[in-house]
């Protein structure tokens, strides 16, 4: 863990270059370029609008496009991020087996991309509040704090992820079908409220679940997080970090010999 | 947004590590030293079936045991008990056959890969040039990667500065630093990734192969710039297959084979005993390709020497009447081979065998380089010899041999082919072996063209040799005045 820490700070230049390089580089060549990380977003909650609230004709929450952006939004950095950054090192090539390139660098940079994508996103999300006849509240102090400890556990869960896929590539392919069925066990397209008591507890299992509530209460309710839910999520986060960070040191020595 | 605002913004004071590079680090030696000690590296054969691999239950019981379980995975060892210590300063070649362990090596000092056991000791900064481009991200401009590379190699952002018109200057690659990458030539990836990596100033540079891309010039300024790296204390670390440049750039050098180290020592000795033990490995292969020749082959009645129906072209053809039982090659002394030194004598043995009476016999012999020229050809017919043919009486099949020799082959360093032939004065093809034996010239004197006359070189005023001089250039040096 600290071995990893000393690391990422001594390449934080490299990383934030990496950072940037990507950012630039992922809409190079399209007309649009960086408009695509808000429409991407946008139609998806589009359709989830469409269907739901006019087809399913789902009526139990107010404001539902705006729940959906509440909700998708993060899901998509923590889905997308967690995707990328699995495949981040086996997808390194010569990078790792050929050169001293500090390889944790790059899950962080898959993360970290993702996360500043998100952040993009927020002002359009704001813009909507507005739209809606919602005013940011002081709620929104809490934001930087969820998004602090959702990164630690995303950072956590990516290093472990990225680490065991070199060699078992099985692992990025599973997780795409995990990710489906991850995204349906969250409340993003329903409230917490419509799952049945009986039910509740797998809320409480399923950290992305909590997250998403904070973010519903930050931007839908205007209410700071409980801070039973943020201590919670906190130490699962750290737990998560350090068990990953375990887990890639166990494996980075044979990354190049497996690549 | 450019990169280059991107660092300009973000590596404000960047805090130097001198440990930057990899490997395990022992403060009481010297800057530039490194120490290996019976390291053994051992890779994972890779098989088929998967469950010769570790399971992942293990595998999860290895995070928390902090320790690797072995499983009943076939291995092979990359290295086994290697051991052996460099200097600071010193330059050391390595010598070896493909899979020897060099490239191995290397990445064990680089700390890419680490030992299974052993250890591997290197004090100071390493820069390593493994691969071509290695490193180098494809989509960056070449002023990007020089950047993320110096920063790999643990340089600030001043520091990287400071150096950046050196290093491209360096480069030649004034017209294309802001170039993508991908865009470049293997000698400008080459050229970037040289200047890159001794402009940080490591204090250990390792090297493999990849300056063989290079041009002549490039390579006498990389011949400059390793002497001045030498001068200043630094170690050189140098992997290839270009011995010339082993002994030219190199004060040390190991010869590993299959894992081990068979010689260290002074560059000229190590690559003479190598050298040796790769001309046998290749007289061992030419006496097999020969020997396999003519055993258990049917001669085929064809007169027809064009291709056959595979489109091949036939190496052997002709009625039998007689018949090439053997070809063997030695020297004059009678040693059996059939890797020669250019200077060297050859006798060719020929044992045939007479199936018919016939009214005339041709021998003929002939010398080919690989890519088809004949560089020689004779036959008995034109040296005016008769071979013996059997008396009217006599009883067939007959067997008798006949020998070639030649005083000197003359030929430069090839691989070459024998061709042997038994025909009528008429040209009926007898038996005719056509591109069926091969030998090779070993020559540790690199002359150009395809023959070596015997030859001297004599100047006036060394009044002895220059009278003595037979065949060869004279020089006439004006004297002073």
């Amino acid at each position: 863990m600290r071995r990893i820490l000393f690391e990422i700070w001594k390449f934080r230049a490299l990383l934030f270059a990496l950072i940037a390089r990507h950012l630039t580089a992922r809409y190079r060549g399209s007309l649009l370029g960086f408009v695509w990380s808000f429409l991407n977003p946008l139609c998806l909650i589009a359709v989830y609008s469409l269907v739901f609230q006019y087809y399913i004709r789902f009526d139990s929450v107010e404001h539902y496009t705006l729940f959906l952006f509440a909700g998708l939004l993060p899901w998509i950095w923590f889905s997308s991020g967690l995707l990328e950054a699995t495949g981040s090192i086996s997808g390194g090539g010569s990078l790792i087996t050929k050169s001293l390139f500090p390889a944790h660098i790059l899950p962080l940079v898959s993360v970290l991309t993702n996360l500043i994508h998100f952040l993009f996103a927020v002002p359009l999300l704001i813009g909507f509040m507005l739209f809606s006849g919602l005013l940011p509240t002081v709620s929104f102090v809490a934001l930087p704090l969820v998004i602090l400890i959702e990164a630690l556990f995303l950072v956590g869960l990516s290093l472990a992820l990225s680490a065991i896929n070199v060699r078992y590539r099985d692992v990025q392919h599973i997780l795409g079908n995990v990710m489906t069925l991850w995204f349906f066990l969250c409340p993003i397209l329903y409230p917490i409220e419509n799952v049945p008591e009986a039910f509740r507890f797998t809320m409480l299992l399923n950290p992305v679940a909590q997250f998403t509530e904070m973010y519903q209460s930050i931007f839908i309710h205007g209410e700071f997080p409980s801070a039973a839910m943020l201590t919670m999520t906190f130490v699962l986060s750290i737990g998560v970090c350090v068990f990953g960070a375990r887990v890639f040191n166990h494996y980075r020595d044979e990354f190049a010999e497996l690549i | 947004m450019s990169i280059r605002q991107h660092l300009s913004t973000f590596f404000s004071e960047f805090a130097q590590d001198p440990s930057a590079g990899a490997g395990a680090r022992v403060a009481d030696m010297p800057n530039g030293s490194i120490e290996i000690e019976s390291v053994t590296k051992r890779f994972r054969k890779v098989t088929a079936s998967k469950k010769s691999y570790t399971t992942v239950k293990s595998d999860v019981m290895g995070w928390f045991k902090n320790r690797k379980e072995s499983g009943e995975v076939s291995h092979f060892d990359a290295l086994s008990d290697v051991s052996f210590s460099i200097e600071p300063g010193s330059s050391l070649g390595i010598v070896g056959r493909n899979g020897s362990g060099k490239s191995t090596i290397l990445k064990l000092i680089a700390g890419i890969y680490h030992p299974d056991q052993g250890t591997v000791r290197v004090r100071g900064t390493i820069s390593a040039l493994i691969e071509l481009g290695a490193g180098f991200h494809p989509d960056f401009t070449g002023r990007e990667n020089v950047f993320l590379g110096g920063i790999m190699y643990g340089l600030s952002k001043k520091e990287i500065e400071a150096r950046f018109d050196d290093i491209v200057r360096y480069a030649e690659l004034e017209d294309c630093i802001d170039d993508p990458v991908r865009t470049y030539s293997s000698g400008m990836y080459m050229r970037l990734g040289f200047s890159l990596a001794v402009h940080t100033d490591p204090d250990i540079l390792l090297v493999d192969e990849v300056l063989a891309v290079g041009d002549a010039t490039f390579i006498n300024r990389c011949q400059e710039t390793i002497s001045e790296f030498r001068r200043r204390g630094k170690t050189l670390i140098f992997v290839t297959h270009d011995l010339s440049s082993v002994s030219r750039w190199c004060d040390d050098a190991i010869w590993l084979d299959k894992g081990k180290v068979r010689e260290r020592g002074e560059p000229r000795y190590v690559i003479d005993k190598y050298l040796g033990c790769v001309e046998d490995a290749e007289e061992a292969e030419l006496k097999r390709r020969n020997e396999g020749n003519l055993s258990a082959e049917n001669l085929p009645l064809n007169l027809d020497p064009r291709d056959d129906a595979r489109g091949r072209s036939r190496t052997r053809w002709g009625n039998k009447d007689v018949e090439i039982l053997e070809v063997k090659m030695s020297t004059l002394e009678g040693e059996d081979k059939w890797l020669f030194h250019g200077e060297e004598g050859v006798r060719v043995r020929v044992t045939y065998q007479i199936n018919k009476p016939l009214k005339d016999l041709v021998f003929g012999i002939g010398v080919l380089r690989a890519d088809g020229t004949e560089i020689h050809g004779s036959n008995t017919e034109i040296d005016d010899v008769s071979p013996p043919l059997p008396a009217e009486n006599d009883t067939y099949p007959q067997t008798a041999a006949y020998e070639y020799n030649i005083s000197r082959l003359g030929l430069l360093e090839d691989s070459y082919y024998l061709d042997v032939a038994a025909h009528s004065k008429d040209g009926l093809p007898y038996d005719y072996h056509h591109r069926l034996h091969n030998f090779s010239i070993r020559s540790s004197k690199k002359h150009s063209g395809i023959y070596n006359p015997p030859h001297q070189w004599s100047f006036e005023g060394d009044e002895e040799k220059f009278d003595k001089a037979e065949s060869g250039v004279k020089f006439a040096r004006r004297s002073r005045g």
